[in-house]
């Protein structure tokens, strides 16, 4: 039984069987004890009035069987009996109905407390026997001579009474507890079944809801307003999931489009170019050639971008920390790209201070620069300004570039670090593939640093910051 | 023909291009969805070819603006956006066709060839008037079996007055529909491609195929197959 209704019903039904038995048995021994002691005063009470009945004298021992408590041992159906022994065990009397010959068992207490035992009647009938040892009373009416012993001879008086009633009221009471637990049991076997399966609802609910989610439809939530005390964390982890789940479906589906229009545009280029040159051959010319080349060039640049990535997110990227001069690094970035600084009319101004030090690894150290100096200068309007410098505050210390912003809005700045994202839709610089700062950032993790970008006015911010944890 | 080509890579317009005019097609090319809705609402085309992914204006909102302004001219999605949705969505735009990148520049050519007629409200590919059978999927001229050598824009010239055969077609509309940069046009050229057309064609000086209506332009007359 692998369900949680299932095991917890017959958990709480056996339960229930178990304590209502447990109950029933306890009532039916106080009970039964009840009824025994009761039967065993009047049986006392008996005893004691056939001890009243025997009497001594000087003659000897004699049994008044004349009272008129005598018939119940008299009548034909169903006597009870009782037998009188002297000390030397020959019966000084016995009741009509043990027929003359058959004798009860001995057993003996006392006048004030009798042994009582059960018995089988010599009919056959169970019974209830009261034995005791006594000394019987003077007789009155046989005046004794003066100065003679006190009359002391003991007698055994055992007397058996059929117990039915008492046997039909015990075997009710068992018949009663009987069927009304077999009622109780069947009651509680559907009562139980549909508390725990009310009390379950809003799990069968939430395995519901959960079997309607696929990756299809990862945009649905669990409801959690009406939502049990014990279930509610779970709910509210599991939206957490789903939401994580989902916004990363929705990138990896991005993501996917993003590398098939990338490398859609390219092969399309190269598939004209090469076909259309094939066509008409005489067309074809060394500016044919070069763009064949280039398509090439810019798709090995993908290819090179998304490996370099996958490498860096897959931890395959080997450092080789040293002690790096900041000042040195950036100027020996941004050399090489100075005529385009120049050509854009751009105002560079880099305030490293020459004692800035980090230790880290500096091929890696030098790709992020690049990348976040190449960056800046592509997506800086004509006439604009960047400006690097290093920042220091209670955390570590950043480093941080400025540019002019070309057209970033607030809402564009989530997107920065996301592969292939180009503020223009149309992607139309076939220059760049959009994969410089993801790479940038991906690598800054990998040096266990943090890069960010923020929207300051015009000003794009970008900041590479030391202890990252 | 007078086709519009509305791509942002350089490359494709520089490909598309040169393999469309060697074809025989007048090409205007723009860059960016602005000039090119321009472009479209400037000029008659017959057919657009038009990227989604465009800078300044998108692809679908310059196609739904010349479809908003009753713009008639065919007009062929090309793009790299492959789902089901994106191509519902082109089509239900107005687009007539649309075609996947990467893709066969023979097939770009066949369905631009496709729609071209289609403005002529013609499905078959072969126009036979007069003796003469033009086959425009195979771009062959046929008169009474013998095959006429022309080149691309002399078969674009005869196919566009064969089409429009029995209506005027001004030297404007000639220029217009075949020629895509008016640069290269001289105030003889329509003239002159006329008469080398009616040369290769071959009938009686008194009787040409081609006929010159004054001040207005030139026809072909319906005739019989």
């Amino acid at each position: 039984m692998n369900s949680i209704q299932g095991r917890l019903t017959f958990t709480i039904g056996a339960l229930c069987c178990a304590l209502w038995c447990v109950g029933s048995v306890a009532v039916y021994l106080a009970v039964w004890a009840g009824l025994v002691s009761q039967f065993d005063l009047a049986l006392k009470t008996d005893i004691q009035a056939l001890a009243n009945m025997t009497e001594q004298s000087e003659a000897g021992l004699k049994f008044d069987s004349s009272g008129e408590f005598m018939p119940k041992f008299q009548r034909e159906d169903h006597p009870d009996y009782f037998q009188l022994w002297e000390t030397d065990g020959s019966t000084l009397y016995r009741s009509s109905s043990l027929n003359g010959d058959r004798d009860l068992p001995q057993r003996m207490g006392t006048l004030a407390a009798p042994r009582f035992w059960n018995v089988i009647l010599p009919d056959g009938q169970n019974g209830r026997a009261a034995g005791i040892r006594f000394v019987p009373k003077e007789d009155e009416d046989t005046p004794r001579i003066n100065g003679t012993l006190p009359l002391d001879k003991e007698v055994t008086l055992v007397a058996a009474f059929h117990r039915a009633e008492l046997d039909q009221r015990l075997s009710y009471l068992a018949f009663v507890l009987l069927s009304v637990g077999a009622v109780l049991a069947a009651a509680a076997a559907v009562v139980v079944r549909a508390v725990v399966r009310h009390g379950l609802l809003p799990l069968s609910a939430l395995a519901d809801r959960a079997q309607r989610i696929d990756a299809s439809s990862l945009q649905l939530r669990f409801p959690f307003d009406k939502m049990p005390a014990e279930l509610l964390p779970i709910v509210l982890r599991l939206n957490n999931l789903l939401s994580r789940i989902e916004n990363s479906f929705t990138r990896e589906r991005r993501f996917s489009a993003d590398v098939a229009h990338e490398l859609r545009t390219p092969i399309a280029e190269l598939r004209t170019l090469a076909e259309v040159a094939l066509k008409w051959p005489e067309e074809i010319n060394e500016a044919t050639l070069k763009e064949a080349l280039a398509i090439a060039l810019q798709m090995e640049s993908i290819a090179t971008g998304l490996l370099a990535l996958a490498r860096c997110e897959n931890g395959l990227v080997s450092l080789h920390p040293e002690k790096i001069g900041l000042d040195a690094l950036v100027r020996e970035v941004y050399q090489p790209l100075e005529a385009r600084a120049r050509a854009k009319q751009i105002a560079v101004s880099l305030e490293v201070p020459k004692d800035a030090c980090w230790f880290t690894d500096r091929t890696i150290l030098r790709s992020i620069f690049t990348n976040l100096v190449s960056n800046a200068l592509d997506h800086t309007p004509s006439g604009g300004a960047i400006k690097a410098r290093i920042e220091k505050n209670q955390t570590g210390e950043r480093f941080v570039i400025l540019n002019s912003s070309n057209g970033l809005a607030p809402e564009d700045m989530p997107h920065m670090f996301e592969r292939f994202w180009q503020k223009d839709a149309a992607r139309s610089s076939s220059d760049h593939c959009g994969l410089g700062l993801s790479l940038a950032r991906a690598y800054a993790q990998s040096l266990d640093m943090k890069l960010d970008a923020t929207l300051n006015h015009a000003e794009v911010v970008f900041t590479l910051s030391t202890g990252r944890r | 023909m007078r086709l519009l080509l509305i791509e942002d890579s350089a490359r494709l317009q520089a490909s598309i291009g040169r393999g469309l005019r060697k074809a025989g097609y007048a090409v205007d090319i723009s860059g960016d969805g602005e000039e090119g809705l321009w472009l479209a609402e400037s000029n008659e085309y017959d057919t657009i070819i038009l990227d989604l992914m465009l800078p300044k204006l998108d692809g679908l909102t310059v196609l739904r603006s010349l479809r908003e302004k009753q713009n008639g001219s065919h007009v062929l999605i090309l793009t790299a956006k492959v789902t089901v949705e994106n191509r519902v969505n082109g089509l239900q735009a107005g687009a007539d066709d649309y075609l996947i990148k990467p893709f066969a520049f023979e097939e770009l050519l066949a369905r631009v060839q496709a729609l071209c007629r289609r403005s002529y409200q013609r499905k078959n590919p072969r126009i036979e008037f007069h003796g003469l059978e033009i086959d425009t999927a195979a771009r062959v001229v046929l008169r009474r079996g013998r095959t006429i050598e022309l080149t691309p824009r002399e078969f674009m010239l005869l196919e566009y007055l064969a089409q429009r055969r029995g209506q005027v077609v001004s030297r404007a509309e000639i220029e217009a529909h075949l020629y895509s940069d008016t640069a290269e046009l001289m105030s003889n050229t329509v003239d002159s491609a006329i008469c080398i057309l009616r040369k290769k064609i071959g009938r009686a000086e008194n009787d040409p195929l081609i006929q010159t209506r004054r001040g207005m332009g030139y026809i072909i007359e319906n005739g019989p197959a």
